[in-house]
């Protein structure tokens, strides 16, 4: 009998979770959101008033601010795309890896996977400090290439949105392999074997078995990268210039620097909705078509 | 017809430190049904895979109607492979996993033309519709032999083709494979590690361990007369005895009885093959034992198995199998458990194993 409660509760603890470290805090984001600003702490008055009787004292106006201001929608934008180019490259790098190691050997397989794994076990930030060692203009690159005499004078190389790109693509692509690997894994080799028996060469193959029957890694692999690059600050801060401005520095920005947290959270609210509702939906209809075609 | 359809040469192949091919050469006719039958680790499903080019020969040819296959990719061979496991595509419906290998060559029309011919030929056009999943194991071995098929291979090859069936739908199948086979006259070569399987399939098969053919032949002839002492009891049921020269007979220390051989021997000292349906089994009432060729003894166990009963009767040091049919319908026609028999056999069912 204890044992089926304890049952119960440990099914729910992940809903738990998520009531307690999303629903509550989007939910307090939501109610600073449509609150007034004003100086003061903290910088915007509450939605209850009590002074005279009760009065709720909320605002859309926020809203309308950051849905004004191209400032806004042009930094969302931008960090879509950049999430959309860098899955797209991380999907390119990650299918043939993750393909090659679900199909090595049990010694090989488990070497590289440590291997995709390693970066994990030191810190990001760190990580992506060495990446603009790499590519200042005293960096190790531009000294390789200056000695080879390839170039006369250091590329620049940082403070762009490449350096932005790169920098993402090479943080996240463990994220894309690894839910990849899981579905290569289980993938039938044999299908591959009997698809060229049956007259399509490696290509065609590729094309009308491994790509098809790969889906549901592609999916949960670019999701994995899509979804925490749209939000994305510390990368393009290290990495990138002012020549491109995205999501996740405006919304910093916001907060600390202009001590707008009823705008910042407007933005923030907008930016969940606008990137969470389409994904569910896609999920939902994906998922029945999965079952649909058995995958 | 073509004594050489098929010519493998000189096939060699290691994995590692692994010699899993030694030297194989094997000539296979046109339209053929062709066993290659081992046990698991011999060789044979290397040998197929390499036939189908999915693994290259260290050395060696394979030549197919007169032209060398050996270097050739899967998908440029005229051949095809029905796998054990059946390899269907779970992503695309019967229908579409019959038409994957004709789709690029075909027009729309013509691909229906050809599926539905397929399907009629193997009774599975209520299916075409069907996903994968939603077929029972006979169904989808239908669905992968007819995605060969539909190709119009010059050669189909086959793993465990009725592996993984049950045991009644083997038979079935079994006999519908041959009838299909001689039908559509395309040369078949298969593997199996089921004798039976072996036999009732085969035109001729091959008997193949770690990495050799050890005999090459008709189911009759292997089973009849099998050169090799691992052959002998490895198809069928075997009694194998060492015999030696003795005077003018052959004497065996097991039995303690003497053998009467009607060919001469090269070795003084030989093994024997006396298959258990070869030997008469008779009341000890009826006769009296003879000097050679026959012995008394007692029947230790014995399975009813409808048609026939085995018997295993003990003599001496020896205990020997006898298949004896069930010819009376009466059901106390068999002997019981402790009665002493004799049984008896030709000189011509003793076949010597020089091996």
């Amino acid at each position: 009998m204890k044992n089926k409660l304890f049952e119960k509760y440990f099914v729910f603890s992940p809903y738990f979770w998520l009531v307690l470290f999303f629903f509550i805090p989007l939910a307090i984001i939501f109610k600073i959101s449509i609150s007034v600003s004003e100086w003061g702490m903290p910088p915007y008055q509450d939605i209850f008033l009590f002074d005279n009787g009760f009065k709720i004292n909320t605002t859309f106006e926020n809203y309308v601010y950051i849905f004004s201001d191209y400032y806004y929608i042009g930094s969302f934008v931008n960090s879509l795309i950049l999430a959309l180019i860098s899955t797209f490259f991380c999907l390119l790098i990650g299918f043939p890896l993750a393909f090659y190691i679900a199909t090595s050997n049990i010694r090989l397989r488990n070497i590289l996977l440590v291997l995709v794994v390693i970066p994990f076990w030191s810190s990001f930030l760190l990580r992506v400090y060495a990446w603009k060692i790499i590519l200042q203009n005293n960096g190790i690159l531009n000294v390789i290439l200056l000695n080879l005499g390839i170039i006369s004078e250091p590329l620049q190389l940082l403070y762009n949105q490449y350096a932005v790109i790169m920098g993402i693509v090479y943080t996240y692509l463990p994220l894309m392999i690894l839910p990849l690997y899981g579905y290569l894994n289980k993938f039938d080799l044999n299908l591959i074997e009997a698809s060229k028996d049956l007259g399509l060469n490696r290509i065609k193959t590729f094309f009308k078995v491994i790509l098809p029957l790969s889906v549901p890694g592609i999916v949960a692999g670019s999701l994995l990268v899509f979804i925490p690059v749209v939000g994305e600050f510390i990368i393009p801060e290290m990495l990138g210039g002012s020549d491109r401005l995205y999501y996740g520095k405006i919304l910093w920005e916001e907060f600390f620097v202009n001590r707008n947290w009823p705008g910042a959270s407007a933005l923030a609210f907008s930016g969940i909705i606008i990137l969470v509702l389409p994904i569910v939906i896609f999920q939902l209809l994906y998922s029945r078509w999965s079952q649909k075609n058995e995958i | 017809m073509d004594k050489n359809f098929l010519v493998i040469e000189n096939i060699s192949k290691s994995f590692g430190d692994n010699k899993v091919l030694e030297n194989i050469n094997l000539n296979i006719s046109k339209s053929e049904f062709f066993g290659l039958l081992g046990s698991s680790g011999s060789g044979k499903t290397t040998l197929l895979r390499i036939l189908g080019g999915f693994e290259k020969p260290d050395t060696g040819r394979v030549i197919l109607d007169g032209t060398d296959i050996t270097n050739l990719e899967p998908f440029d061979r005229p051949l095809n492979y029905m796998f054990q496991s059946y390899a269907l595509f779970p992503h695309l419906n019967v229908f579409n996993n019959l038409a994957f290998g004709i789709k690029e060559n075909f027009t729309q029309k013509e691909i229906e033309i050809n599926v539905r011919n397929i399907a009629e030929l193997l009774s599975i056009e209520d299916l075409l519709n069907r996903r994968i999943k939603q077929l029972s194991g006979g169904e989808q071995q239908r669905v992968a032999l007819g995605r060969c098929l539909i190709k119009k291979p010059k050669l189909l090859l086959l793993d465990e083709p009725l592996a993984a069936l049950d045991k009644k739908l083997r038979s079935k199948t079994q006999l519908e494979l041959t009838t299909l086979q001689k039908k559509l006259k395309i040369t078949f070569v298969f593997v199996t590690h089921d004798q039976e399987e072996a036999m009732s399939l085969s035109d001729r098969m091959a008997i193949m361990k770690n990495g050799l053919i050890l005999e090459c032949s008709s189911p009759e002839e292997i089973y009849e007369n099998p050169k090799s002492l691992y052959t002998a009891n490895f198809i069928g049921i075997a009694n194998i005895i060492e015999i030696y020269k003795k005077d003018e007979n052959f004497y065996s220390d097991d039995l303690g009885i003497n053998f009467k051989l009607n060919k001469e021997l090269k070795n003084t000292k030989t093994n024997i093959l006396l298959r258990p349906e070869k030997i008469k089994i008779q009341s000890i009432n009826n006769l009296k034992t003879s000097s050679f060729n026959s012995f008394s003894g007692e029947i230790l166990e014995k399975s009813y198995l409808g048609s026939f009963t085995r018997y295993e009767i003990k003599i001496k040091n020896m205990i020997i199998s006898v298949l004896d049919q069930n010819f009376n319908s009466s059901s106390n026609y068999n002997f019981p458990k402790g009665e002493k028999v004799i049984c008896s056999w030709e000189s011509e069912s003793i076949k010597v194993l020089e091996d």
